[in-house]
């Protein structure tokens, strides 16, 4: 079955962090580059930021997830390049066009932080696997229930794919078009996509009746098939990381 | 059987597992309108639909989840979006309950609604995250040129919204519509908590 998830299998310092503490350091890492918006100190918490992806061993792959995100990066690179509304000195002309310092400098930033959040997220999702994040989540206190949905979307979504392609070449065998111009292929949208949900949430009531059997609903406390919860330096890295959001704000607010 | 009420956080079974279908919903959605090379994203069909058939606090769920799990398998931008599905899950829910899925002209003016309200929600995050973009070309142009003729930072970045928002929620709505009233009945029931019949 096809993997879904953006997890890459290895052995680092990073990948034996618990899961919290790296979902902790992703909502501070982007909160600080808003907290203090100068570039010089955005840049140093995305380069912190990519360390922590060398030290994971992969680093190598957020590229194509940063790739995900040119198309805005590059939308605002254009517009508020142009037409930031302090415009005032100009930085370059790129033939009739003018490039304003403002405008460019509020660019740069915004990109910085989108890379910063990117890779941040990449921090997590990389070197984390989705069961250990949700294991994780239910011993803090988090429903099972919830944590039962999020991990059997990654299940669902590739058996549901399998069933796509069926559909799809069952429907083009009864001649189905899904080229040539808009009006056809919005009139395929619904053949394709309408066995697929009646499939899918015919499947839903199978798989509540299976729960159901396996008492989902039972009351009590719920265990866990896998208790591993033995991360190292969990407590001591969640203090420096709070520490470091309090000496953000102390320094934003005293400067 | 006591009656529920749409609020109610007592949630079935049925209702639990529709929340992944849907996700697996909107992301075909997504998929077909990629394959098909239609103008639109379509992209929260699933979860109109888990909101129509389960209520307004299902629809919300699903939309986080999606948004979440979207952002844990291919693009993290998704994450910042997470509360603008929650609202459209809210939206559709409350007013699908309320009636407005009676008929066609009825599902068209709750496109509307919910379009105007993705945007009013997503505007803000657009301009705290990304200096009032959203990455959709054509939005993106008009933002360009409202900028350009110096009009507020706001106002422009809410027009760049809502022409990417608002057709593509009437389109969604409409088509979880069709979906909707082609569902047979013994299905719908199972999830509706307001229902006497059928409940797992």
């Amino acid at each position: 079955m096809k993997n879904m998830t953006l997890y890459v299998d290895k052995d680092s310092f990073i990948h034996n962090i618990d899961p919290l503490t790296k979902l902790l350091f992703v909502f501070l890492s982007i909160a600080l580059t808003y907290i203090l918006p100068t570039h010089l100190f955005v840049i140093c918490v995305l380069a912190f930021t990519l360390l922590l992806l060398f030290t994971g061993k992969v680093f190598t792959y957020i590229l194509p997830v940063i790739g995900v995100s040119l198309l805005l990066i590059i939308s605002i690179i254009i517009v508020q390049g142009f037409f930031h509304p302090d415009r005032a000195t100009l930085l370059f002309e790129i033939g009739p066009l003018p490039i304003y310092k403002e405008g460019f400098a509020f660019a740069l930033l915004l990109t910085l932080r989108i890379i910063n959040m990117v890779c941040a997220f990449g921090v997590l999702i990389l070197t984390t696997k989705p069961d250990d994040l949700v294991d994780s989540l239910i011993n803090k206190g988090m429903s099972p229930k919830i944590g039962y949905v999020f991990l059997s979307v990654l299940q669902i979504i590739p058996q549901m794919l399998a069933m796509t392609s069926k559909i799809t070449d069952a429907q083009r065998a009864r001649g189905m078009e899904t080229e040539g111009n808009l009006l056809t292929r919005i009139k395929s949208f619904i053949p394709l996509l309408a066995p697929v949900v009646l499939n899918s949430l015919n499947d839903t009531r199978e798989r509540s009746i299976a729960l159901e059997i396996r008492g989902f609903n039972a009351k009590g406390t719920k265990t866990f098939l896998n208790e591993s919860f033995h991360y190292k330096y969990g407590l001591i890295l969640k203090i420096i990381l709070i520490i470091a959001l309090i000496a953000a704000i102390v320094w934003r607010v005293v400067l | 059987m006591k009656k529920n009420s749409m609020w109610s956080l007592h949630f079935t079974t049925a209702a639990l597992v529709l929340i992944p279908a849907a996700i697996g919903i909107n992301y075909l959605g997504k998929l077909f309108a990629g394959l098909l090379k239609l103008p639109l994203w379509l992209d929260s069909i699933g979860t109109v639909l888990a909101s129509m058939l389960a209520g307004p606090i299902i629809g919300a769920i699903a939309g986080i989840v999606n948004n979440i799990i979207y952002g844990f398998t291919a693009d993290p931008i998704s994450f910042v979006y997470a509360i603008t599905s929650a609202v459209i899950g809210l939206v559709v829910g409350i007013m699908a309950y309320k009636g407005w899925i009676a008929n066609v002209g009825k599902a068209l003016v709750l496109g509307l609604v919910v379009g105007l309200i993705a945007a009013t929600v997503s505007t803000p995050l657009n301009i705290m995250f990304w200096g009032g973009q959203t990455g959709n070309v054509w939005g993106d142009a008009l933002f360009a040129t409202m900028m350009a003729q110096d009009m507020p930072l706001w106002f422009a970045s809410f027009a760049d919204s809502i022409v990417v928002d608002v057709p593509d929620k009437m389109a969604t709505v409409l088509i979880s519509f069709l979906l909707f009233k082609g569902l047979p009945k013994n299905l719908t029931h199972m999830y509706d908590n307001r229902s006497e019949i059928e409940r797992l």
